[in-house]
C-alpha cells in the first residue's frame, strides 16, 4: 500500500484558511506571545544598547586611556614616578573624590555634598563636562569658584551666581554642572555634586594626613601609544609605580557596573520570562479550545485518511504561525518598552545609553517566543492522535467515559507522550532560563520554581472552584437569579476557569509579592533606626579638634547619648603569620584590603565589643592587637599568630592577643584591628564620631557644626536611609514595571478563554433575551462571572505572594507583617481588571438580535 | 471482499453494558451493491462505522479486501480508510475552508503519489460542479454539497464506497443524482456500495437488502439481478434510476 502524507503546502493552506475562517478569536492569542516577547527583547535590548554606549564611550567614561585608583594620597616619590611619564607624551592628572558639608550663605545649614577636586587645565581627556551656561571648565573653575549639580541649586534653593560656603571658605556657583563624563567611573556619591579646583581644595584645609579621600590618576596616552600591547605595557608601569592602587584600562570599563548590568539584566529577564511561559499557556489553551471546536474537521480528516501525522502538520503550522505574529508583535513591541525603560529606571542610571534597535535582543526574543509557544502547545497538539473518526457518525452513542481510579490511571496511561511532552517543557524552560540567566544552577532553580508555583496555583484554584461548586449546591436557589447564573457559568462546558485562576494568579502573585517585598524592606530599613542607636555620624575630624567636639556635645541641646569617638589610622599590613603580604593566598578577601586598613587604639576593651578568645592588654605600649571575630576567620589568625604592620613608615611586629566581636551599635565597629595607644599615639589619625540626638534638632546641630568645625562633615541617618529608600523605590518599580507584563499575559488568557467560548455565551444572551431578558440583566449576569473569576485570581495570588514573601524575609532575617491594604487592593483591582477584560472580549454579545443567531443554525 | 465474522459491539454506560450489535455475520462479494435497512437504533449506522473503520467491534472479525481492520491501529485504519474506502455521509461533511476542487482532491493527496487535479477537475465535471470548482461548500446548495462529497469518496477509485443516509438531507430531484452517480460507479467500475437508508425505494435498487432489527441481522435478502454481479453496464448505462 502506498503511504503518502499531507505536503507542508497543502497543509499551510488548509492552516491559513481555518485561521482566516476567525481571526476575532486569534487576536488575543497573538497578543499572548507578544506580551513575553515585548518584556524580554525591552529588557535585554536596553542592557544591549547600554553595554554599547559603555563600550563606544569608554574612554570618555574614565575620562582617560587609564586610572588608577587608591584611597591613599600618593606619596612624594609615586608622584616624581608618575610624572616622568610626561617625558614620553603620557599626560596624567589627578582627581580627588571626598565628602564634605557645604551650605549657601545667609542660610547656615549645610547639606552633604560628594566633593571631586580637578585640574581643569587637564580633566577630562575625553568627553566634556557639560555646563550650563556652556563655559569652559577651566573659565568655571577657578580658585574661587565652583561648579554645582542642579540638586544642590535645588535643595538649597540656591542658583547660578550665589556664594558657596565649603571648608571656611566662600566661593562663587559659576555653572551647573549638566554632565559628568566620568561619572559612573566615579561612583555614585552621598550627596549632590561639587566641581572644585585642586588649587582650590588645597585652600579649604578640608584634606588632612589620614583624611577619607578618594584619589583616582587618569592617564592620557600619546597617539604614539595607541595599540592593546603598548596599552598593557603603560598599564604594567603604572601598576609598579602605584602598587596599593587599583590600575583599569578603557577596556575594562567599569566591572563593577557592567557586573551589576549583567546580573540586573538576567533577573529582569527572568521576571519577562514568567510572561512569557504565561503567554505560551494562553496560547496552549486557546489552541486547545480551538481543536475542540475543530473536532468535526479533524474528524472528516481521519475519515477520508489523514493520519495523526498530517493533523499535527496542520495544527503545528497554525501555531506557529500565530507564535510567529505574536513575536513580530513583540519585537515591535519590546522597542518600545526599551524606549521607555530610561524613565523607568530614572535616576538609577548614571549615563544616558544612546538606544539603537537590538538586532541581538530581537532575535533571540523572538526564537524564545516561537520555542515556548511551540513547546507549550505541544500538550493539545498531541491530542489530535485521541480524536476517533466515528465522530461524524454523530448518530453514534459515544462511549462514556470510564470514572474510577483505575480509568484515571489507564487515561494518563494513554497520555504517555503528552506528560514526555510535559518533561521536555520543563528541561526547555530550565534551559532558556539558565540561558537568559547566564548561570545553570539559577535555570534549575527558576524552572522548578516555576512549575511548582503553577502546578499548586493550579491545584489550589480548582480547590477553590469545588468549593464554591459545593457551596452554590446549597445555597442556590437561594440567590437572586442573575448572581446564581453568573456564578454557575464558571463551570459553563468549554470554561477553564481553574488554569485562567492559576495564569492570572501567578501575575497578580508577582506583582503583589515585589511590592510587599518593597514594603516590608523598607520598614526593616526603618527599623534599624532604632531610638538607641546613633543618628549622626561625623567623619573627618582632625586630633585637634577632638577636646573642642566632645566640649560641644556635651553642651549642645538636643543631645541625648554622650559622643562617641574613634581615630582611624591608615596603615597596612606587612605580613600574616611570617608570610609577607605578596605572597598570601586569603580567600574571601581581597589581598588589596590588607593593603590599606584602617587601624585605632584602645587601652580597654571598648564599649559594646566582647572578647570571644585571648584577653586584653594592660600595658599601653605592648606590641600586641586585637582582631574582629569575621576578619579573623577570613585571614586565617587567631590568638598567638603573629603579625607584621607598616604604619607611617613604621614596621610594627604584633601578637594578636585578643579576637573580639563588635555589637554593631557603637562607633568602635568602624575598625577591624585595635592597638595599645603607645603604639599610635604618633600617627597622623582622623577621628569619626557618632551620637544619639533629639531628630527635631538634628538640622540645629548640623548648622553649629558647621559653624564651630566647617572641615568636618556630618552624615544624617535620616538623609541616608532617606536616599536609600529611594533607590529601593525605584528597583522596585522597574521590577514592578516587568511584572506587570505578567499580569497582562494573564489577562490576555483571560480574554482568550472568554474569547473561545463566545458562541456559547452568544447562544446564552440570545436565549436569555428571547425569554424577556434586559441588557442590563445580561451584563450583570457576566459581570458576576467575570468579578468573580478576578477575585478568586486575586485570592490564590494575593496567598501566595505572602506566603513568598514569608519565605524570602525569612532568609533575609527580617519580619514578615501581613499588608491588608495591599492585599485587599490586589484582590479589588485583580476583579476590576478581569471584569474589564472580560468585557471587552465579549461586548459585542450584548448587541446582537435573537433572530440573527437562531437563524444561522 | 467484506467479511464480517461473528461481531458484537457495545458500549458501558456506567455500569450497564449497552449491547448495540450482538453478533453480525456478513460477507459481501466485490461489486455488490448492498443496502443495510432496520429501523432507528438497529445497529445499522454502528455496523456501517465498523465496516468502514472508523470504530472497532468489541468482538468479532471484520476483513477487508483480504485485510483485517478489526484490530488495526487508528494510524493503519487511517491508511486504509484513505485507500480502500470512499465514503459518503448523509450531512456531506466537507471541509469548509477548502474549496469544491479542493475539497474533493483531499483524499488524493494524502494517500496516492503524483498530482491528482486533473482527476479532481474531471470528477467534478462528471457530478455536474464544473462551473462550481472554486466554490465553497458555505456557497453550495445541499445537493451540490453532496456531489461534491461523492466526487471526493471516488477519487482514489476505492474498491469499496459507503455511504450513510447519502439522500437523507436532500429533496427528490437532487437525491435521485446522488443515487444515480453512486449507482453508476457500482455498475462502471464495479465498485462494492454498502449504503445505509430509511428509504425502502432506495433499498429497492439494491443487489441485497440486509435488515437490522436490535442489534441483528434479521433478513438477508438477495435481489434476482445479484447473480449479475457486477451489474452489466448496459442495464444502468443509460443512467436510468430503476
Amino acid at each position: 500500500m502506498a503511504q503518502r502524507s499531507l505536503t507542508w503546502r497543502r497543509a499551510a493552506v488548509i492552516a491559513g484558511r481555518d485561521l482566516r475562517s476567525a481571526p476575532g478569536k486569534f487576536v488575543f492569542v497573538v497578543l499572548s506571545v507578544a506580551v513575553g516577547v515585548a518584556a524580554l527583547v525591552g529588557v535585554r535590548g536596553f542592557s544591549e544598547s547600554f553595554r554599547s554606549t559603555l563600550t563606544r564611550e569608554a574612554r570618555s567614561l574614565m575620562a582617560g586611556d587609564l586610572s588608577a585608583r587608591t584611597n591613599q594620597q600618593p606619596s612624594n616619590a609615586e608622584l616624581q614616578k608618575i610624572e616622568s611619564l610626561k617625558g614620553r607624551g603620557i599626560h596624567s592628572t589627578w582627581v580627588t573624590e571626598t565628602i564634605s558639608m557645604a551650605s549657601v550663605p545667609p542660610d547656615p545649614v549645610p547639606i552633604l555634598v560628594s566633593l571631586k577636586a580637578v585640574d581643569p587645565a587637564e580633566y577630562p581627556y575625553y568627553g566634556k563636562a557639560e555646563l550650563e551656561p556652556d563655559i569652559p571648565l577651566a573659565t568655571a573653575l577657578t580658585d574661587n569658584s565652583v561648579v554645582v549639580a542642579e540638586e544642590f541649586l535645588i535643595r538649597l534653593k540656591a542658583k547660578v551666581g550665589d556664594t558657596l560656603r565649603l571648608g571656611g571658605h566662600n566661593f562663587r556657583i559659576s555653572a551647573r554642572l549638566v554632565q559628568e563624563p566620568d561619572r559612573i567611573t566615579a561612583g555614585a556619591g552621598l550627596g549632590p555634586r561639587v566641581l572644585i579646583s585642586r588649587a582650590a581644595l588645597d585652600e579649604t584645609n578640608l584634606l588632612a594626613p589620614g583624611s577619607r579621600a578618594g584619589e583616582r590618576l587618569l592617564i592620557q596616552l600619546p597617539t604614539t601609544l595607541q595599540t592593546a600591547a603598548q596599552l598593557a605595557t603603560v598599564r604594567k608601569q603604572v601598576e609598579a609605580m602605584l602598587p596599593e592602587a587599583q590600575v583599569m584600562d578603557f577596556r575594562e570599563g567599569n566591572p563593577a557596573l557592567t557586573e551589576g548590568l549583567d546580573r540586573a539584566t538576567a533577573i529582569l529577564s527572568l521576571i519577562c520570562l514568567v510572561a512569557m511561559v504565561l503567554g505560551a499557556i494562553g496560547v496552549a489553551m486557546s489552541m486547545h479550545a480551538h481543536l475542540d471546536q475543530r473536532m468535526d474537521v479533524l474528524a472528516i480528516l481521519k475519515a477520508i485518511g489523514a493520519g495523526s501525522g498530517d493533523l499535527l502538520r496542520i495544527f503545528l503550522l497554525q501555531t506557529m504561525g500565530l507564535g510567529l505574529a505574536g513575536a513580530i508583535l513583540g519585537v515591535a513591541a519590546g522597542a518600545g518598552v526599551m524606549l521607555a525603560l530610561p524613565a523607568v529606571f530614572g535616576n538609577l542610571l548614571p549615563v544616558h545609553a544612546t538606544l539603537a534597535f537590538p538586532w541581538r535582543s530581537a532575535l533571540a526574543g523572538l526564537a524564545t517566543g516561537l520555542l515556548t509557544t511551540l513547546l507549550f502547545c505541544l500538550p493539545p497538539l498531541l491530542d489530535v492522535r485521541q480524536v476517533r473518526p466515528i465522530l461524524v457518525l454523530r448518530r453514534m452513542v459515544e462511549q462514556a467515559e470510564e470514572s474510577g481510579f483505575i480509568a484515571f490511571l489507564r487515561r494518563w496511561g494513554q497520555r504517555k507522550l503528552q506528560i514526555a511532552a510535559a518533561f521536555v517543557i520543563l528541561i526547555a524552560l530550565t534551559a532558556i532560563a539558565a540561558a537568559l540567566s547566564d548561570s545553570a544552577q539559577v535555570g534549575v532553580w527558576f524552572g522548578a520554581a516555576l512549575a511548582a508555583i503553577l502546578f499548586v496555583l493550579l491545584l489550589l484554584s480548582a480547590g477553590f472552584l469545588r468549593l464554591l461548586r459545593w457551596l452554590l449546591k446549597i445555597v442556590r436557589l437561594h440567590l437572586p437569579q442573575y448572581l446564581r447564573q453568573g456564578l454557575a457559568n464558571l463551570y459553563r462546558p468549554g470554561n477553564q476557569s481553574a488554569a485562567v485562576l492559576a495564569a492570572l494568579g501567578t501575575g497578580v502573585m508577582l506583582i503583589l509579592a515585589v511590592y510587599l517585598m518593597q514594603s516590608q524592606v523598607l520598614r526593616e530599613i526603618q527599623e534599624t533606626a532604632s531610638p538607641k542607636l546613633p543618628n549622626i555620624f561625623l567623619v573627618d575630624i582632625t586630633t585637634d579638634e577632638v577636646a573642642g567636639m566632645k566640649q560641644f556635645f556635651k553642651t549642645q541641646p538636643g543631645v541625648q547619648d554622650q559622643l562617641e569617638l574613634i581615630p582611624v589610622i591608615s596603615g597596612r599590613f606587612v605580613s600574616l603569620n611570617g608570610v609577607p603580604l605578596e605572597k598570601l593566598k586569603v580567600e574571601h578577601f581581597p589581598r588589596r584590603m590588607l593593603e590599606s586598613v584602617s587601624l585605632s587604639w584602645a587601652d580597654a576593651v571598648p564599649d559594646g565589643d566582647k572578647i570571644r578568645q585571648g584577653k586584653w592588654w594592660s600595658d599601653p605600649n605592648a606590641h600586641q592587637i586585637a582582631v574582629g571575630e569575621g576578619i579573623a576567620q577570613r585571614i586565617h589568625v587567631g590568638v598567638g599568630s603573629a603579625v607584621e604592620v607598616e604604619v607611617n613608615g613604621k614596621q610594627l611586629p604584633l601578637t594578636v592577643s585578643a579576637i573580639f566581636r563588635a555589637d554593631e551599635q557603637h562607633i568602635s565597629g568602624r575598625s577591624g584591628f585595635l592597638l595599645p595607644s603607645g603604639l599610635l599615639k604618633d600617627a597622623p589619625a582622623v577621628w569619626y564620631g557618632a551620637a544619639r540626638v533629639d531628630s527635631k534638632q538634628i538640622s540645629l546641630i548640623e548648622r553649629a557644626l558647621f559653624s564651630a568645625f566647617p572641615t568636618v562633615t556630618v552624615i544624617n541617618l535620616a538623609d541616608v536611609l532617606d536616599r536609600i529608600e529611594g533607590v529601593v523605590r525605584q528597583i522596585t518599580f522597574v521590577v514592578r514595571f516587568l511584572a506587570g507584563f505578567s499580569i497582562f499575559a494573564g489577562l490576555m488568557i483571560l480574554a482568550s478563554s472568554i474569547a473561545s467560548t463566545r458562541f456559547r455565551r452568544t447562544r446564552e444572551a440570545v436565549v436569555l433575551k428571547t425569554l424577556g431578558a434586559t441588557r442590563w440583566r445580561i451584563i450583570r449576569i457576566f459581570s458576576v462571572e467575570f468579578s468573580v473569576l478576578g477575585l478568586l485570581a486575586g485570592t490564590v495570588g494575593a496567598i501566595f505572594a505572602n506566603l513568598l514573601t514569608r519565605v524570602l524575609l525569612r532568609k533575609l532575617e527580617a519580619q514578615w507583617h501581613f499588608e491588608w491594604r495591599a492585599t485587599l487592593i490586589a484582590l479589588i483591582g485583580t476583579a476590576f481588571l478581569a471584569v474589564a477584560t472580560g468585557w471587552l472580549a465579549s461586548y459585542r454579545i450584548l448587541g446582537l438580535r435573537p433572530l440573527e443567531v437562531l437563524r444561522e443554525e | 471482499m467484506i467479511e464480517v465474522r461473528g461481531v458484537r459491539k457495545w458500549i458501558q454506560n456506567g455500569t450497564r453494558r449497552v449491547e448495540i450489535l450482538k453478533g453480525i455475520d456478513i460477507s459481501i462479494p466485490s461489486g455488490q451493491f448492498v443496502a443495510i435497512v432496520g429501523a432507528s437504533g438497529s445497529g445499522k449506522s454502528t455496523l456501517l462505522g465498523l465496516l468502514a473503520g472508523l470504530d472497532t467491534p468489541s468482538e468479532g472479525e471484520i476483513w477487508l479486501d483480504g485485510t483485517p481492520i478489526h484490530n488495526l491501529e487508528e494510524e493503519a485504519l487511517s491508511a486504509v480508510r484513505g485507500q480502500k474506502l470512499g465514503f459518503v455521509f448523509q450531512s456531506y461533511q466537507l471541509i469548509p475552508t477548502l474549496t469544491a476542487l479542493e475539497n474533493v482532491l483531499l483524499p488524493f493527496e494524502l494517500n496516492l503519489p503524483g498530482n491528482g487535479i486533473n482527476r479532481a477537475r474531471k470528477l467534478l465535471e462528471q457530478v455536474g460542479l464544473a462551473e462550481r470548482m472554486d466554490h465553497y461548500p458555505v456557497q453550495l446548495s445541499g445537493g451540490e454539497q453532496q456531489r461534491v462529497a461523492l466526487a471526493r469518496a471516488f477519487i482514489v477509485e476505492p474498491p469499496i464506497v459507503m455511504a450513510d443516509e447519502p439522500t437523507g438531507n436532500l429533496d427528490t430531484v437532487n437525491g435521485q443524482r446522488v443515487l444515480e452517480l453512486l449507482l453508476s460507479r457500482n455498475n462502471l467500475a464495479g465498485t462494492t456500495l454498502v449504503l445505509v437508508t430509511h428509504d425502502p425505494q432506495v433499498a429497492a435498487l439494491a443487489h441485497r437488502k440486509i435488515v437490522l432489527r436490535d442489534g441483528l441481522v434479521v433478513e438477508d435478502i438477495l435481489s434476482a439481478e445479484s447473480a449479475q454481479v457486477p451489474m452489466a453496464a448496459q442495464g444502468l448505462a443509460n443512467g436510468g434510476v430503476r
